[in-house]
């Protein structure tokens, strides 16, 4: 996954409705439900809903929104709820209940308002508490632990509680932990004799975490014994391989889930989103449309089908398209490439499919061998230019701030246009996603994710001194507090982060571990720690075993090269020293004294020479030079700009400009090419490349630039036409030069420079 | 081909052609008005005065400095803007054009547009009525001021007259930037679609609009502004002549060459509007045939002027 956004992977499944199988713990509820809760626990489905609809003539308006909630109809049991509460507004439990209902129905932020209400007339009320730490649990809050600690220690027998910090502790993989509170869990059910079927789905998955299948595990077959269609065992225990991105594991959990309980709608919309990770849309579509007519409230679901509705708008590019049009040596070359297939929207797929296809089939290329894996299947690239569209693709539900995921042969992620020029380089992203894509599947996705991280983060660097992102202000607070992570638990920076930004701090963690290993190790010890990976072994065995090096002594060596590579930064008061030279620079910029501009700025620069964010010393430097009319310091300015990574498009362009004005053409072209992965839907781009490799014999390249210029309908038609046609010209295609010259000047006939190539051509 | 667009290009060149010759003495003349209002701030001052200077310029290339008036800074007043257009009222006939660019700030209350000048402001309706005054048939008036709109909602339009405004309606109140784009027209070879070395009202316009949307996208910022356009005949209404066809047209002359070159254009578009029923390889070849033509008196033209016009090129 890339970078920049907490992990919003749904916690769970949902909960079956109207359990009512903790009494009180989700709120109390009238004693009427009990006998149509027990029906439907033990799997009576027409029994326990023949109960609950003797319920719906009570005069008791909390029972009738109960009883609604009980037959699946969420929205009479909201409609009831509300009008309960117009009768009884002080009342806490309503709201509670009225809140879990939300929870079950996919609206936290609604469920946790009103357990706020409730507490703002109860504080000292119990489910109330344990609704809002759910709901951080199931967002990966890093606070949600402590806080169902806090209310646990309230109430020692609270069972769901027991669960829920259970449920936490097999997502770090703290077992033993995980067990102590399953059993506490257990034993109480067992006194209590109420339903144990949630403790049974944890000790199913704690058992699968200790390497016991799911079908041997004792407690699925205690499960199915007490309630014969609780298919949400499965469905629970997918959860843990889902977020382990053992995608094709996941399914088949979630098949048995549906297959026993073919009417558990959550299975079938998680099942849905699962296959389309495998690529296998027509099956996925199938589930989504069950789990829409079983659950249409399910904004995952609809967001899903909509997505999927709207791939009739994408275009499909294989890079083994019209092979054997591109001559022999292409078929030959074609035999060794991987599979790729871009997945692009037809409004911007012509603009997107030659850079995004050539870098795709590099990267594949590039790492099959370097990984020593040669993938089984296509490599699905797809590029969304709605970011919400990617959102749901990847997680199901929109508002996700990531920018790519990889799901194993399926790589979704933002295209630029998703974002504003120079937000993002997309190039480096989709190099940062291909990478994933071989670390998953080189170890049947059991490389542990600070590893497929570090390589991605590792691999962007490696691609151009340029790419990748730089090191970022927070990492460095992090660095000098003492904050990094041991390498055994790095996965933790990453799942469940216990402070701001930690998953970034993680990620160039696991980016420079990679690269020390690769600097002071070598390459290969990298692939052998994905072999150790793909073993199953845990991150400190596979360290000493392949780097023979005790993982502390390790973590130990890492530090001193992160010292060495920050250098003053690295100091305590570094970072401090750094931002207030930058202050006194921009001060002196704002006052426009510019020649009070440059020491702290070049000062900021060399303390920092990784920061091109905005604000940055290297673009204040080249305008305070450009200002002394000081072309060429500015030049080097901006070229330490853009070699340090700085990807603002304007900036760019600029420096572009002025190379090609110095003369220093090929530099020039180099950089509009590095804009090409940054922002290409601009006109003036293209037709400035075009131009310039044209003039340089890089006929191909000048091709391409002009072909993607007319895919832009662009204003100036005429030209690009023109511009065609002088390139096929000099590539003596007669015929391509001779029809384009004619459809320009059939735009604009009396087009000179058209009209004396025409003459030319016409002699 | 569609064959709305060919026809609409159709009647540019049968345009251009007329106005090719009105261009001759005493013959059909247009006439502009440029007019720089306030700025209010010094840097919306200085480009406002510069956006009107450029297009005053431009218009004077085109037509001379006789047909061209400009307003600017404190001279940009009411009284003077009444009295430049209550002068065409005689300087301007029937067959002649008038074109009023308006660059700076303007105003909507919800009644009334006004167009911010030094002094006391101009409405809407009192610059209709003054150019209701003026006998030329063909007008453009286009509003390049914040709520321009509005003047869409007032009653501007006239049988004839084109009217363009920066923003859809008068509630777009920000300061635009469409008149940097429009302003820019002139000089940038990309908005001469037809590479004919004129620039006509339609090709302005779109030149224009693109770039306007083009800045909002790239700078990440809502549009504020959305222009329209109303009236007749945009395509055909000429604005601005570059190069050297400018001077040759005038050479009474080379008059024939520029009569076969208008008839070889016309071919053009009627073969265009043949197209349909023709196989791809049998159109090409009869418009290469014509465009052969078309060079070659192309080449004549400039070799009676002893001097090859190296056109303009993309790369420039």
């Amino acid at each position: 996954m890339k970078l920049y956004a907490a992990v919003l992977i749904a916690l769970s499944a949902v909960a079956p409705a109207a359990a009512g199988v903790y009494g009180d713990d989700r709120g109390a509820r009238p004693a009427a439900l009990e006998p149509c809760d027990a029906l439907y626990d033990k799997g009576d489905r027409v029994q326990a809903r023949a109960c609950y609809s003797g319920l719906l003539e009570s005069s008791d308006l909390a029972l009738r929104a109960e009883a609604w909630w009980g037959l699946d109809n969420f929205k009479q049991a909201n409609d009831v709820f509300r009008e309960a509460l117009k009768v009884h507004p002080d009342n806490a439990d309503l709201r509670v209940r009225w809140g879990y209902l939300f929870e079950q129905t996919y609206n936290p932020e609604e469920a946790v308002q009103l357990f706020k209400e409730a507490l703002g007339i109860d504080e000292d009320n119990v489910p109330a508490q344990l609704g809002v730490a759910m709901v951080m649990a199931k967002r990966f809050d890093p606070k949600s632990k402590a806080s169902v600690e806090e209310v646990i220690a309230k109430r020692e027998d609270l069972i769901l509680g027991h669960l829920l910090i259970a449920r936490l502790a097999l997502e770090d993989h703290e077992l033993e932990v995980a067990e102590e509170h399953l059993q506490s869990a257990l034993q109480k059910v067992e006194a209590d004799g109420r339903s144990p079927l949630e403790t049974y789905s944890l000790l199913t998955a704690l058992d699968l975490l200790r390497e016991i299948p799911v079908s041997q595990s004792e407690w699925t077959a205690r499960a199915l014994a007490y309630n014969p269609v609780y298919g949400q065992i499965y469905s629970d225990v997918a959860h843990f391989y889902v977020i382990t991105r053992r995608y094709r594991e996941a399914i088949e959990m979630y098949e048995q889930a549906v297959e026993v309980d073919p009417q558990l709608y959550s299975a079938h919309a998680d099942l849905g989103v699962n296959l389309l990770r495998e690529n296998r849309d027509k099956e996925a579509y199938a589930h989504l449309e069950i789990a829409f007519k079983g659950d249409p409230f399910s904004a995952k679901t609809v967001n899903t089908l909509r997505l999927v509705d709207s791939f009739d708008n994408f275009k499909l590019y294989s890079n083994k398209d019209d092979l054997l049009s591109r001559g022999e040596e292409a078929v030959r070359a074609a035999i060794d490439t991987p599979h790729v297939i871009l997945r692009l929207h037809e409004k911007e797929a012509e603009l997107l499919r030659p850079y995004a296809m050539a870098l795709s089939e590099k990267a594949a290329v590039s790492f099959s061998k370097k990984y020593n894996f040669k993938p089984t299947r296509p490599i699905y690239v797809e590029l969304y230019p709605d970011h919400d569209d990617f959102a749901v693709r990847t997680m199901g539900m929109p508002g996700v701030g990531l920018l790519g995921v990889t799901f194993g042969y399926l790589v979704a992620m933002d295209s630029p246009s998703s974002r504003g020029p120079g937000e993002f380089h997309w190039g480096t992203t989709l190099w940062h996603e291909m990478a994933h894509v071989f670390t998953l599947e080189a170890t049947n996705h059991l490389v542990p994710r600070w590893y497929s991280e570090g390589i991605s983060m590792y691999e962007e660097w490696e691609a151009r001194p340029n790419w990748g992102e730089r090191i970022m202000p927070d990492f460095i607070d992090a660095f000098t507090e003492d904050k990094l992570l041991p390498v055994a638990t790095l996965d933790r920076g990453f799942m469940r982060p216990t402070y701001e930004n930690q998953v970034v701090v993680s990620y160039f963690q696991a980016g420079l571990i990679c690269q020390m290993i690769d600097r002071q190790w070598g390459a290969d010890k990298l692939l052998r720690l994905l072999e150790a990976f793909a073993k199953d072994t845990p991150t400190a065995e596979a360290i000493q075993q392949v780097l023979e090096i005790a993982p502390e002594e390790f973590d130990k060596r890492l530090l001193v090269y992160i010292k060495e590579l920050l250098g003053p930064l690295a100091e305590k008061q570094g970072l401090q020293h750094w931002r207030a030279e930058m202050k006194q620079a921009v001060a002196a910029a704002r006052e426009e004294k510019w020649d009070d501009v440059v020491a702290p700025a070049t000062r900021a620069k060399e303390l920092y020479p990784d920061f091109t964010q905005s604000g940055n010393p290297y673009v204040m430097l080249a305008e305070v030079h450009e200002k002394k009319g000081e072309r060429n310091a500015a030049i080097g300015e901006l070229l330490g700009y853009f070699q340090r990574g700085g990807r603002e498009p304007d900036e760019l362009k600029k420096l572009a400009g002025w190379l090609d004005e110095a003369g220093r053409r090929e530099e020039a072209t180099a950089v509009l090419d590095e804009l090409l992965y940054v922002w290409p839907a601009d006109e003036e781009l293209h037709a400035d490349l075009g131009d310039w490799m044209l003039a340089d014999n890089l006929n191909q390249e000048a091709l391409r630039e002009f072909n993607v210029l007319l895919s832009m309908n662009p204003h100036d038609k005429a030209a690009t036409y023109f511009r065609l046609a002088e390139t096929y010209h000099k590539m003596n295609d007669s015929q391509r030069a001779r029809r384009n010259l004619l459809m320009s000047l059939e735009i604009a006939p009396t087009y000179k420079p058209a009209q004396r190539l025409l003459l030319e051509i016409a002699r | 081909m569609d064959a709305e667009k060919t026809m609409g290009r159709y009647l540019k060149r049968i345009g251009i052609f007329v106005l090719a010759l009105s261009a001759m003495p005493a013959a059909a003349a247009t006439h502009f008005v440029v007019v720089g209002g306030l700025g209010g701030e010094r840097d919306y001052a200085e480009r406002f005065a510069q956006e009107a200077e450029d297009l005053a310029e431009t218009a004077t290339g085109t037509v001379g400095a006789e047909q061209v008036a400009l307003l600017k800074g404190a001279g940009a007043t009411r009284q003077a803007l009444e009295q430049t257009l209550t002068d065409l009222v005689a300087a301007a006939k029937a067959e002649d054009a008038v074109v009023v660019y308006l660059i700076g700030h303007g105003s909507f209350d919800g009644k009334d547009y006004k167009f911010n000048i030094p002094g006391p402001d101009i409405t809407a309706a009192r610059l209709a009525q003054l150019l209701d005054n003026i006998p030329a048939e063909r007008q453009l008036v286009v509003n390049m001021t914040s709520c321009s709109g509005a003047m869409l909602e007032t009653s501007m339009q006239k049988d004839g007259r084109i009217i363009i405004t920066a923003t859809k309606n008068g509630r777009e109140r920000n300061a635009t930037v469409f008149s940097r784009y429009w302003t820019t027209a002139f000089e940038d070879a990309e908005a001469d679609v037809d590479k004919d070395e004129s620039i006509t009202v339609q090709e302005a316009y779109d030149y224009a609009v693109g770039k306007v949307d083009t800045f909002y996208k790239s700078a990440q910022r809502l549009a504020t502004e959305h222009a329209r356009m109303e009236g007749p005949g945009p395509e055909t209404f000429l604005l601005a002549r570059l190069g050297k066809n400018a001077a040759l047209a005038l050479d009474p002359e080379l008059a024939p060459l520029f009569k076969r070159r208008e008839e070889l254009r016309m071919s053009i578009d009627a073969l265009k509007l043949r197209r349909d029923a023709m196989d791809e390889d049998s159109y090409f070849d009869e418009l290469q045939t014509i465009l052969l033509q078309l060079a070659t008196v192309d080449i004549q033209i400039e070799n009676a002027q002893g001097n090859p016009d190296e056109g303009t090129t993309p790369q420039q």
